[in-house]
């Protein structure tokens, strides 16, 4: 089992769409994929075909003792799907509490599972700083930072470098942490400035750069993969790109039992 | 040089390489007494090799087994095998010579002498080109690009000039976006525009791109005096020089720099002049990437050779000069048309050494009819003559043996036209006017003649089969034989007349046709040879005891003449060309986004200045009316451009590119023309040579050669019904 925690310092990056359509892609690449919803928004699933009236998810499931897997849904493209659960103000301080004060929980629980060795975990995350961003990022391989390609992402990189120093890089099972650069559109002269920027600052360490695709929008609309709904555009073409140059990275180690 | 025919035999390859490397290493050879003695051991076996008189049965023996050697050396790799073979081709040759010289030449009468010294005398220059050609080709260096240090604030300056006379702007345009977008610290080179056509639209598109903008008040010296000029009122370093319609890769600067860092006393380095749109050969013969063209054989092998020898010459373009070696000599040389192999030779004479890098860094476009093609090579025979005459390589102070002997080749080579000639109507001595040019018996003939040609076509098959196939050498030479005889020989006697032609490109033909004024001296020669063969087969069957070995001998020349000059003339017959940009394959991810914001990942199939092609599914439905973008890629890099739809085909998407913005064009040109490995990837890729089948390919273009003659005939005969129309609709006019 391998964990990748997809994170950001900022919201509105489109980090819950990247989760679930990169989930899509390291499944149509051969993967099998699980995807967990650690954002209270509770809106990964609905990315997967989830039912928007659906309440069952993790943070039930726990609070209440059952077991995780009556708690998840099969995406029709395969991937093994873990809402977040609808969950009242209390029961939510109750959860975030219970994680708080049980660092090793996310690891015991999908350890549970009895997932394969080179089976993948994608942990989507709130935006900022929060106990579920420690709890992905203190159990993750991978992490992988959502961005912009603009001023104001390329403001919090320093947060973002000095959140994955506090809770991953002590690790030896951590690979690094990698970026993705989402909704970029070369024709604009600031988002290119800005990708140029980055790509010299951090080279190989940017795994995906996702072009802005009317269809990533559209394919939510259809509670779909952007990869089901439209597998011809280019944002599918580098949501595979990324995916593979991800598996190519996690090839490299061997994550200790 | 990978210069052995697959698949390789290992072990006998092996074997040789082995036993090169134990030879080589004995201590012996340290010492100089050792070298010479075995030097004029060498020299008195090979002297015996060549003179030692055989009878008939003993000669053929002893050319079975020479060639026997020397198919069997021709399976292996390697240099050793293939410098072998040289040794037996030109033992097998030299013998041929020997003989031809002390045996075959006792005339009877004036005609006979006439036709028979004409003969031997080109055969004598035939000699001397094949082995010259061997000194020059046996071990190209293969020279590789030497790195640039990582600072690049240390790298030097760099003055890129593109001259240009009367070509149009379309042409020129391009060259400038991929000269102004060279990967190298901008400011550290600049871009220049020499225009000798002093047109104001040049001046204001210089400065729109910011490019500068050099004219003078007279056009003296042309292309040299434009290019001396701009010497004076820049300071660059180097100075790389691109004709304008030679578009260079961003790469250009970085590859070929390293080497004047390394070496101090390099003074230019040229690079292959690359074409991405086909010649007259390749378009009227449809030979196109299939064919090494005319230059191939030049810039893949024979620069490649010279530079081993210090020799490299300059050809104009596409190269890179240190600024104070060049102002050294002068300037560009002004004294003989081809100022730019005059120029590096001066620098050569001074102690500079020039170099050659075969790595295409530049794309142009072809001279587009052969009338065109034929004026180029005019200039270069005749400025090579002129060389010869104020210049001699041979005399003067400063080159070495090495350095002469390939220049002269060089030259020697733009004396074709009298040769090809004579050995294009060598058979007709005997067939038409009974003339023995020979005197010999025919079996004899053979036995000295054909391993000196069987030897000569398998050992150069071997080294110049990725860039020259076999016989297409004398399709080349039928065609331009008759047309730059006689320039040659003008300049040769009068070096100091002479003018420069530019060759008009980026025309259109808008109609096929067949160039009867150029293709008369090939239907002449074709009708000779035609004669020639009826004659002589009338003499086999019907003359009292003919000669029947001797007729047949000629006979068999004859048509192999008759195959070279057909193909001669399918030259000659122009297509139709109508694509004004000629459009370059390429296979790269693309991606179409479309007015709506949704997009479509997808893969180019070519490109040219005005437009894409993409390959696009079938199934999928392009709005072809609206506005849309494409995006081209270079690893990360991405541009972005306006677009509209032109056509669509299936699964072949015409896109035609919308204004773009200066820095859009430069762009563009990066991602497109300028890319490092388009021509590289394909350089010297072409199908390899089989003596079968090119001779199988010259045949069929010779047979097209004599169906196209006949139609021109025809509609030379019987005005065309088009013609009849429009003459018709003009007298109902009246």
């Amino acid at each position: 089992m391998k964990i990748i925690a997809v994170f950001s310092a900022k919201g509105g990056v489109g980090k819950t769409t990247v989760t679930a359509n990169l989930s899509t892609a390291l499944s149509q690449e051969g993967h099998k994929v699980l995807a967990l919803d650690l954002d209270p928004q509770n809106a990964l699933h609905l990315h997967f075909g989830g039912d928007p009236q659906r309440i069952e998810g993790i943070s039930r499931a726990t609070l209440a003792g059952d077991d995780w897997r009556n708690a998840g849904i099969l995406s029709p493209a395969g991937v093994a799907v873990m809402p977040y659960g609808a969950v009242n103000e209390q029961d939510r301080r109750a959860f975030e509490s219970l994680l708080e004060n049980q660092p090793g929980w996310l690891l015991e629980r999908l350890a549970a599972l009895n997932l394969g060795e080179d089976d993948l975990v994608v942990v989507d995350t709130p935006p900022g700083p929060s106990v579920y961003m420690q709890t992905a990022l203190t159990a993750a391989n991978l992490a992988i930072a959502v961005m912009l390609p603009d001023a104001a992402s390329y403001a919090t990189l320093p947060m973002m470098e000095n959140l994955v120093q506090t809770y991953c890089t002590p690790r030896p099972d951590f690979l690094g942490l990698g970026f993705v650069l989402n909704q970029v559109d070369n024709s604009r002269l600031l988002a290119r400035d800005v990708s140029q920027v980055m790509r010299t600052d951090f080279g190989e360490r940017i795994v995906g750069s996702i072009h802005h695709d009317q269809s990533v929008c559209e394919a939510l609309a259809f509670n779909q993969s952007v990869l089901e709904y439209d597998p011809r555009c280019q944002a599918t073409q580098d949501y595979l790109a990324c995916a593979r140059s991800i598996a190519e990275a996690l090839t490299t180690f061997r994550p200790s039992p | 040089m990978t210069d052995a025919p697959q698949p390789p035999r290992k072990t006998l390859s092996e074997t040789l390489d082995r036993w090169s490397d134990r030879v080589t290493q004995w201590r012996v050879w340290r010492h100089p007494v050792a070298r010479l003695a075995i030097v004029i051991l060498g020299a008195l076996l090979f002297a015996l090799a060549v003179t030692v008189p055989l009878e008939l049965e003993q000669q053929l023996v002893f050319a079975a087994v020479c060639f026997a050697l020397a198919l069997i050396l021709n399976t292996a790799t390697g240099r050793l095998a293939t410098l072998a073979m040289i040794v037996l081709s030109v033992t097998a040759s030299l013998r041929y010579m020997y003989w031809r010289l002390t045996s075959t030449l006792g005339f009877e009468d004036l005609i006979d002498a006439f036709f028979g010294f004409g003969l031997v005398a080109a055969e004598i220059y035939a000699l001397l080109v094949l082995l010259l050609g061997y000194f020059q080709t046996a071990w190209p260096l293969g020279r590789k690009p030497a790195p640039m240090p990582d600072d690049p604030s240390t790298w030097p300056t760099v003055d890129i000039f593109i001259p240009t006379y009367n070509e149009p702007l379309d042409v020129v345009r391009q060259t400038v976006y991929s000269a102004v977008g060279m990967d190298w610290p901008v400011d550290k080179f600049k871009v220049f525009v020499l225009d000798d056509g002093r047109r104001p639209e040049f001046k204001a598109f210089c400065e729109e791109v910011g490019v500068g903008y050099i004219t003078r008040d007279n056009n003296a010296h042309a292309k040299a005096g434009n290019i001396n000029h701009a010497l004076t009122l820049t300071d660059g370093e180097y100075v790389a020089i691109f004709d304008c319609d030679h578009i260079p890769t961003r790469s250009f600067l970085q590859i070929c720099m390293g080497w004047f860092l390394r070496d101090p006393k390099l003074a230019m380095l040229q690079t292959p002049h690359y074409f991405f749109s086909p010649d007259p050969f390749e378009k009227n013969l449809n030979t196109f990437q299939v064919v090494p063209n005319e230059g191939e054989l030049f810039y893949g092998l024979v620069q490649d050779g010279n530079d081993l020898w210090n020799a490299t010459f300059f050809c104009g373009s596409c190269a890179m000069i240190r600024r104070a070696p060049l102002l050294e000599v002068g300037g560009v040389a002004v004294e003989t048309v081809t100022e730019d192999a005059h120029t590096a030779l001066k620098m050569n004479r001074k102690g500079y050494n020039t170099a050659y890098l075969a790595i295409p860094q530049a794309a142009g476009l072809a001279t587009e009819s052969l009338s065109g093609h034929v004026g180029q090579r005019i200039r270069w025979a005749r400025g090579m003559a002129q060389i010869c005459r104020v210049d001699n390589p041979l005399l003067g102070p400063g080159l070495t043996l090495g350095q002469r002997l390939c220049y002269l080749n060089a030259m020697m080579h733009f004396f074709y036209g009298l040769p090809r000639l004579v050995f294009l109507t060598a058979p007709l001595a005997y067939l038409l006017l009974n003339a023995h040019v020979f005197q010999a018996t025919a079996f004899l003939i053979a036995a000295y003649a054909l391993p000196h040609l069987c030897h000569a076509s398998v050992t150069n098959s071997r080294m110049q089969g990725r860039f020259r196939h076999s016989f297409w050498n004398e399709v080349y030479e039928s065609v331009l034989a008759w047309y730059i005889l006689r320039p040659t020989l003008y300049a040769f006697i009068n070096p100091r007349a002479g003018k420069f032609n530019v060759t008009a490109k980026g025309g259109i033909t808008e109609e096929g046709f067949f160039d009867w004024d150029m293709a008369r001296p090939y239907i002449v020669l074709l009708a000779l040879n035609l004669l020639g063969a009826v004659v002589g087969i009338g003499k086999l069957f019907f003359m009292e005891s003919p000669d029947v070995s001797t007729l047949l001998i000629n006979l068999a020349w004859t048509g192999y003449n008759i195959i070279m000059t057909g193909a001669a003339v399918a030259v000659a017959n122009e297509t139709r060309q109508v694509r004004r940009s000629p459009r370059v394959g390429m296979r790269m991810p693309a991606t179409l986004r479309f007015a709506s914001g949704k997009t479509l990942a997808c893969e180019t199939i070519d490109f040219s200045q005005t437009g894409i092609g993409l390959r696009v599914p079938a199934d999928v439905e392009i709005p072809m009316d609206e506005p849309m973008h494409v995006s081209l890629y270079r690893g990360q890099e991405e541009g972005v451009f306006p677009v509209a739809a032109a056509f669509r085909r299936g699964d072949h998407l015409g896109l035609q590119f919308q204004p773009l913005n200066v820095q859009q064009e430069v762009e563009l040109a990066q991602l497109t023309f300028a890319r490092a490995d388009n021509w590289a990837s394909v350089w010297g890729q072409r199908q390899r040579d089989s003596l079968p089948r090119a001779f199988a390919s010259v045949l069929r273009i010779s047979l097209k050669g004599f169906t196209d003659l006949a139609r021109g005939l025809v509609r030379l005969v019987t005005p065309s019904r088009r013609a009849r129309a429009v003459s018709s609709t003009l007298h109902t006019r009246d």
